[in-house]
């Protein structure tokens, strides 16, 4: 329809509508009858809004909005009308004005100027509402209906019909409406297939009420509306109407996929139902009703009855069918657990805990600092504030590693799913044996041990674990085993992947060895240093060449990732039997307890979990030490590293020498010392690269007093002390 | 015969509007520019439906409604009153007079048709 002459006339009232307003705006304290000028007012900014909104002139319906809903107030006696109001609502038309001008001038868009100018003037009528209404809804033109929902399949059958069972009140004649009307406007959606006309409510004719309607409908509809605009149909007999509207079959289908499909928010029932279109707010306003009055019904007699379920509601009115409010049900329960869980657990960027890591370790040295300073100092009460503070940054420490700990479980996890594939594609039986799931280790060295893990497995099932034939004939179940465990040994994390195969062959791997130029055959290994040479780079004993190991890469790059997470790896074997590959794996990379000793004017540091004990050198076991690197430990042999020596620290040990017993993966031995200094907590620095390859140090930490100190590694120093002794051991003998 | 629809309101630009709509949907409009004007025009012609503002000079719409369902031959006639959204106090008194429809302003022409054709189809 053409509106321009429409439009053209709205420009014209508009106009004459303000100057009104101005007029009875200067006038309003002289008037006779300021009521009526109120009124005057008020109507001209209603005028205004409804006939912009004929034009969907967003903007100036907004504006006028306020001022309508200010000076409602003011007809309302709410508010009183003074001079300030006056000049503001004077400006408000000027700022009309400014907009209807912008618009005969063709501008869709009013300038930001003018925008901003109206934002201003809304602020200030905005004052006037108070508080509470603050917050203007701005109003917008309500959006028409016209969502619609896809029909399955394109197209309905027959019997695939929307029911809706229709019962007008008694009053519908008396108030103008016309029953048949609705029924008109209801074939102007779709198509009604079949009607039936209810008679049981239709009294006797000569009890009839010629002014009253009496008149039930059953309907058959076919339609691809949805249920909000079929019920719009009936909006304005709504009130006195009972109606159901069922929906067709196929639409079961489809309001349990838009249940499914709702988002995850914990949304009450109704609300879902309304949200996928199956109840209808009237509708669920009614249900609410009929709770509410149920609950009061029951509540004098019984006291606090519960109230009815709006499921239960809704399915007995005959709203909604019983599956569709299971199925929302069944996703609220969802929502809620998925919720539970999401409170349970809380994801962190792996990059803010390295941060708070790194400054928890910042603040342990300050820490530390701060502590020597307060000791050096006489001051008992510092000493014990700092010392107070000390506990804390320690029990921080350790909080904020526990934040990085993660299950080994997950990575273990993956591991079904690989053992039954390859074991498919070696066509053996083969069973996964977890345990130790629960063990906590660093998340970086569970994101980095997966990749040696994968190789041993599949090592251990190509190679370790036999085909079943030869299991039997050795006695063995067909069926081979794997077993993956973890678990915590001082300050250490092992974890085993074992199986029950074949072993390793002693002879094959030396003579291997030998073949390949890695030892000479006259060396003189244990079992252990020739199970541990299948480790070294470019050994492989596997005849032939699988595409999953056997190209001799996988072990050696097994030990090379370990070693570079400042871990060990051990193996035992035993022929016939299987072999067990253990990782040792320190519990963290970050922080750890130390131990800290002097040596000179050296300090170095210990981690405190291998250290077992620590006594004095006697004079008697240090003349006796001279000769063999030695001493007895109630009656153990213990070999010893005297770390003056071993780091070439210059001068003199003094009078009095300590031994701190350390011991490392079944390991003993003892570090000689100058001095005992006591637990510390020290962070760990990385050597540089420069350093990578020195033996017996580890890293290096920075103490309290801001010097630096080396932290030792136990394991080569252990594997030193053993040896030297061994080696003294030979050349005597 | 074509159907008649009454349209009171004091905006010239809102009868304007809707009888465009409406004569273009194959209606007859009788047009007033507020309540007393309206009930002069129910001269015993025949109006199938009435549509009235609210807040009209010299008589507003619910009293011209009330005043209408007094006239026997407009008991019947089914009446859409034109409200603002904040005006719940005024719908209940409206449909205490007898106006059971209700169309929220502003509205957009379509809109009104759509609500017209609810209740009476040209």
């Amino acid at each position: 329809m053409n509106l321009d002459n429409a439009l053209q006339t709205f420009f014209v009232e508009s106009h004459e509508l303000l100057q009104a307003m101005e007029d009875a705006l200067l006038d309003i304290e002289h008037s006779d009858d300021p009521v009526e000028s109120v009124n005057a007012i008020f109507r001209a900014a209603h005028t205004i809004k409804g006939s912009a909104g004929l034009f969907g002139l967003d903007g100036i319906v907004a504006f006028t909005h306020v001022m309508e809903s200010v000076l409602d107030k003011v007809r309302g006696n709410d508010l009183a009308i003074d001079d300030g109001m006056v000049a503001l609502l004077l400006s408000c038309g000027d700022h009309i004005k400014v907009l209807l001008n912008s618009l005969v001038d063709g501008q869709e868009q009013s300038d930001p100027a003018v925008f901003a100018e109206g934002a201003v003037l809304i602020e200030r009528l905005s004052k006037y509402l108070g508080a509470s209404e603050n917050q203007i809804e701005p109003a917008t033109l309500p959006q028409q209906h016209e969502t619609r929902v896809e029909a399955m399949g394109g197209g309905f059958v027959e019997t695939d019909n929307w029911h809706i069972s229709l019962h007008f009140g008694r009053s519908v004649l008396r108030n103008g409406m016309d029953p048949l009307s609705f029924l008109r406007y209801l074939g102007t959606m779709g198509r009604i297939v079949g009607i039936s006309t209810l008679l049981d409510a239709i009294p006797p004719a000569a009890e009839m009420d010629h002014e009253s309607c009496y008149l039930s409908f059953e309907i058959n509809f076919q339609s691809d509306a949805d249920k909000a605009a079929i019920e719009g149909a009936f909006e304005f007999v709504r009130d006195d109407c009972v109606i159901h509207i069922l929906p067709p079959r196929s639409r079961i289908a489809d309001f349990l996929e838009l249940i499914q499909n709702l988002p995850e928010e914990d949304m009450r029932l109704g609300d879902m139902l309304v949200r996928c279109g199956t109840l209808t707010q009237k509708e669920l306003e009614e249900a609410l009703a009929l709770q509410s009055a149920g609950a009061s019904g029951n509540a004098p007699e019984s006291g606090e009855e519960p109230k009815r379920p709006i499921g239960e509601i809704v399915v007995e009115a005959g709203m909604v069918q019983a599956p569709v409010v299971e199925a929302a049900l069944e996703k609220q329960k969802h929502i809620k657990e998925a919720k539970g869980q999401e409170n349970r657990v809380i994801r962190v960027d792996a990059e803010k805990l390295d941060n708070l890591i790194n400054l928890v370790g910042e603040l342990v040295i300050a820490g530390a600092s701060a502590s020597l300073l307060s000791h050096r100092s006489v001051d008992v009460p510092l000493q014990e504030a700092t010392s107070n503070i000390s506990r804390l940054v320690e029990e921080i420490r350790d909080s904020a590693l526990q934040l990085r700990m993660v299950q080994i479980g997950e990575t273990f996890r993956r591991f079904n799913r690989v053992v039954r594939d390859v074991s498919r594609e070696l066509g053996k039986d083969i069973e996964l044996l977890i345990s130790g799931a629960e063990t906590e280790l660093d998340k970086t060295v569970v994101e980095k041990i997966g990749d040696p893990l994968m190789h041993l497995v599949r090592n251990a099932m190509d190679h370790g674990i036999e085909s079943a034939e030869l299991r039997q004939s050795r006695g063995k179940p067909a069926k081979g085993t794997l077993r993956l465990n973890a678990y915590h040994e001082s300050g250490s994390i092992v974890i085993e992947v074992g199986d029950d195969g074949g072993g390793l062959n002693r002879e094959r791997i030396l003579k291997k060895a030998i073949d390949k130029g890695l030892v000479s055959p006259t060396q003189n290994l244990s079992d252990q240093e020739i199970y541990m040479l299948i480790f070294e780079a470019g050994f492989s004993t596997a005849e032939q060449v699988s595409n999953l190991s056997g190209r001799g890469v996988g072990m050696d790059v097994v030990r090379r990732n370990i070693e570079a997470l400042r871990g060990t790896c051990e193996l035992d074997s035993q022929e016939g039997q299987g072999s067990t590959v253990r990782i040792r794996l320190p519990l963290t990379l970050a922080i750890i307890d130390g131990f800290q000793i002097g040596v000179g004017s050296a300090s170095y540091v210990v981690p405190l979990d291998m250290v077992k004990e620590c006594l004095e050198l006697s004079s008697e076991e240090r003349q006796k030490a001279k000769d063999h690197h030695y001493i007895n430990l109630r009656g153990e042999v213990l070999p010893f590293v005297r770390l003056r020596e071993r780091f070439s620290e210059k001068g003199q040990a003094g009078p009095r020498e300590n031994v701190v017993v350390v011991q490392y993966g079944g390991q003993k031995a003892g570090l000689v010392v100058d001095e005992l200094m006591g637990e510390l907590q020290a962070v760990i620095k990385p050597l540089g690269c420069l350093f990578g390859n020195l033996k017996g140090v580890s890293g290096s930490t920075i103490l309290g007093n801001g010097e630096v100190a080396l932290i030792l590694d136990v394991p080569s120093l252990i594997q030193q002390a053993v040896n030297a002794d061994t080696q003294m051991a030979l050349s005597q003998a | 015969m074509a159907k008649s629809i009454l349209i009171v309101d004091d905006s010239v630009t809102l009868r304007q509007v809707v009888s465009i709509a409406l004569k273009g949907a194959g209606y007859d409009v009788i047009e007033a520019c507020d309540g007393k004007d309206a009930l002069g025009k129910l001269n015993g012609q025949k109006i199938h439906l009435i549509v009235s503002d609210v807040n009209m000079p010299n008589m507003d719409g619910i009293t011209f409604v009330q005043e209408a369902k007094k006239l026997p031959a407009y008991k019947f006639t089914p009446v859409i009153m034109l409200t603002t959204e904040a005006g719940e106090d005024k719908k209940s008194a409206g449909q205490a007079a007898g106006a059971k429809a209700w169309v929220v302003k502003p509205f957009k022409p379509e809109q009104m048709l759509t609500a017209v054709s609810k209740l009476i189809l040209p």
